[in-house]
């Protein structure tokens, strides 16, 4: 078992830089998820970590030991590429086989191994194919064969799912929560798909702009965003402009608990689904438009401005509800979730 | 689609040449009052002890030069692939002898090896040998060095340019990939870059093997006059003044022909089997 730590570190390519004084620890046997859009460096951060690119300063913890000068080859951190990336002239059984054969392992060993995990793998009757007579959940499972086969330290997956239609990819995802904790191999997956991130892994760090925003559980990232950038990236939310004094933010919603923050102007954070529509408890408002979506039903509401409430102006807030018996024009009632709302900067 | 019309005349081209050529080695060249059709000068090419060895000798100098070329050519394209340092200069410096004329090159072979050359002097010069008889025979000998030296010379420089450019092509994902697993640079080139350029190789060896094997001036002006090759054969039988060596000549280029054909046929075959492994990748 073995844990995994970056440290500061930094790399750029010419006058891009894009990861930006990145630390992160993963724990022995934790699955851990990286989060970030499309182009903010996830690739890059797994190739340093594997040795595959070297960072401009920084290090690279691999079970307690500094490795910024063991070769790729030693390090035993295994990448699966985000297009597989199977070698084209060798057969399913040939390309697991690849990298038990250069380590000069015994051929009845290896036999052993490549079946055991062709079995896991419920590839078993395409042991002899060549990749292209592969369907994508086929190729995905042969590239995690042929990583995990190697027993490695640390397993690196780069968005091994977004290359699998819907269906699939919800069963590939349970395949490989489940291997994970069965193999117990330390894993990073690094994905721009939060749900992914969030159904898989135990904490997600989250980068933006090629800094780490938030590395945290999925429900604090979700309900507890350190700040706007990531609370946007996560989802959409209603964002609600108050004061903070004495550790308690007040706004037209009410006081909330702003413990960690200092005095001074702040936001409130309520996700779509952290408020509740109903006919007859909380803020009476006014239905301006719906939307239908089958399982939930997304409102826009609008609560008149009120001097007392310390309204200036009109406020516009955008529930979810499952609840799609309310009309635009109608009046109804909104109130904040228990324990929901989050105050921000 | 441009392509039809061009299989179309190349096809004519050579169906045409062919025809003849198998018309008239059948004996039949009404021109010389020559119209009785037979094999009988199949027979007598056939048959003839100095065909067998010139056949022999051909496939000597065809395979070997080729297959020097392409080791070499291969050996030294990783070479230049690993010190990063192949720029447009380079690439351009290989081009020279791709272009040069065949003559110019065995003119220039000719300088420098035959023993009274350039290399046969300075070893002189230096006391290495006492005359220039001492200097071993690379012109005109018996092996074929000299024509081997050309075609080296001409296609050493076209084996590395296809092998470079293909390389470039192959996704460098999959050195990665190996490199991850585990590999060491020379598994990584036994396993994965050499397979993948396979194909390639097999080309350039095919190209290579057929103008060795079909070449004129090159074994003609070079090689041993104890030993020709099969091209020098018909030519000295075409321009024999013997009426009946014509049919000959016709007959030795249509076998010539047919060696080719089957070449074509076996690269084809073995090329089919590769892109079924999945290997098209890397076909040019
Ligand atoms: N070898 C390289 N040379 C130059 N720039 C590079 C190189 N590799 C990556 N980059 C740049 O670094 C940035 C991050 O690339 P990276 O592949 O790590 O992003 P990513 O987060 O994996 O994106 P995606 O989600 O699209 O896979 C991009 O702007 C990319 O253009
Ligand atoms: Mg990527």
């Amino acid at each position: 078992m073995t844990s995994m730590h970056v440290e500061n570190v930094n790399k750029s390519f010419g006058n891009n830089h894009v990861l930006k004084n990145i630390s992160l620890s993963v724990q022995s046997g934790e699955f851990v998820s990286v989060l970030g859009p499309s182009g903010c460096g996830k690739t890059t951060l797994l190739k340093l970590i594997a040795g595959l690119e070297m960072q401009d300063s920084g290090h690279v913890y691999i079970g307690g030991a500094c490795c910024d000068n063991v070769p790729a080859r030693k390090r035993g951190a295994v990448i699966v590429f985000q297009d597989f990336a199977l070698f084209p002239h060798m057969t399913v059984k040939q390309n697991i086989d690849f990298g038990l054969a250069v380590k000069k392992i015994s051929r009845s060993e290896r036999e052993r191994k490549i079946m055991a995990m062709l079995d896991v793998m419920q590839i078993s009757d395409k042991a002899e194919f060549y990749p292209r007579a592969l369907s994508g959940g086929q190729k995905q499972r042969v590239a995690l064969a042929r990583a995990c086969v190697l027993e490695p330290r640390v397993l690196l997956l780069d968005e091994p799912f977004s290359n699998l239609d819907p269906g699939l990819r919800d069963d590939m995802r349970e395949f490989v929560s489940k291997l994970q904790r069965e193999l117990g191999i330390t894993t990073i997956l690094v994905t721009h798909d939060k749900e992914e991130a969030f159904m898989l892994s135990g904490r997600v760090a989250v980068i933006i702009d090629g800094c780490l925003q938030q590395y945290d559980t999925p429900e604090n990232i979700y309900k507890k965003p350190h700040t706007v950038l990531v609370s946007d990236f996560i989802g959409e939310a209603n964002y609600i402009s108050g004061m903070i004094s004495n550790y308690h933010f007040s706004c037209a919603l009410g006081d909330f608990d702003a413990a960690e923050l200092v005095d001074g102007e702040a936001k409130l954070m309520l996700r779509y689904d952290q408020l509740i529509i109903s006919n007859s408890k909380g803020m009476p408002c006014r239905i301006i438009s719906k939307v239908y979506k089958g399982n939930v039903t997304t409102y826009r509401v609008e609560i008149e401005k009120s001097e007392t409430l310390g309204l200036p102006e009109a406020l516009t807030l955008k529930i979810n509800s499952s609840d799609s018996s309310f009309e635009p024009g109608h009046k109804a009632f909104i109130r904040v979730a228990d324990r929901a709302g989050h105050v921000l900067r | 689609m441009l392509l039809g019309p061009f299989f179309l005349i190349m096809g004519i081209i050579f169906v045409g040449g062919l025809i003849q050529a198998l018309v008239q080695s059948l004996g039949y060249l009404p021109a010389f009052g020559m119209d009785s059709v037979s094999l009988e000068y199949y027979r007598r090419v056939l048959t003839d002890f100095r065909f067998i060895s010139s056949l022999r000798h051909t496939f000597y100098i065809a395979l070997t030069s080729s297959a020097l070329s392409v080791a070499l050519g291969v050996f030294v394209a990783f070479l230049v692939h690993k010190t990063k340092r192949s720029n447009k200069f380079s690439f351009t410096l290989l081009r020279v002898p791709i272009v040069i004329p065949h003559i110019v090159v065995i003119i220039m072979i000719f300088h420098i090896f035959f023993q009274t050359g350039i290399l046969s002097r300075f070893a002189f010069a230096i006391g290495l040998i006492e005359s220039a008889h001492d200097f071993p025979l690379l012109i005109f000998d018996r092996g074929g060095v000299g024509v081997i030296i050309v075609y080296l010379y001409k296609q050493i420089p076209f084996v590395m340019l296809m092998v470079i450019s293909i390389s470039r092509n192959i996704d460098s994902k999959y050195f990665q990939v190996a490199e991850n697993l585990g590999a060491s640079p020379f598994q990584i080139m036994t396993r994965i870059t050499l397979p993948l350029l396979a194909p390639t190789i097999l080309s350039a060896f095919l190209f290579c093997f057929a103008f060795g094997f079909g070449a004129f001036e090159v074994p003609f002006l070079l090689g041993s006059p104890a030993r020709q090759t099969l091209p020098i054969l018909a030519f000295i039988e075409y321009t024999s003044p013997v009426l009946d060596d014509r049919p000959a000549a016709m007959a030795i280029n249509v076998i010539i022909s047919v060696i080719s054909l089957i070449m074509i046929w076996v690269y084809a075959k073995v090329l089919s089997i590769l892109t079924k492994r999945g290997m098209e990748g890397a076909i040019v």
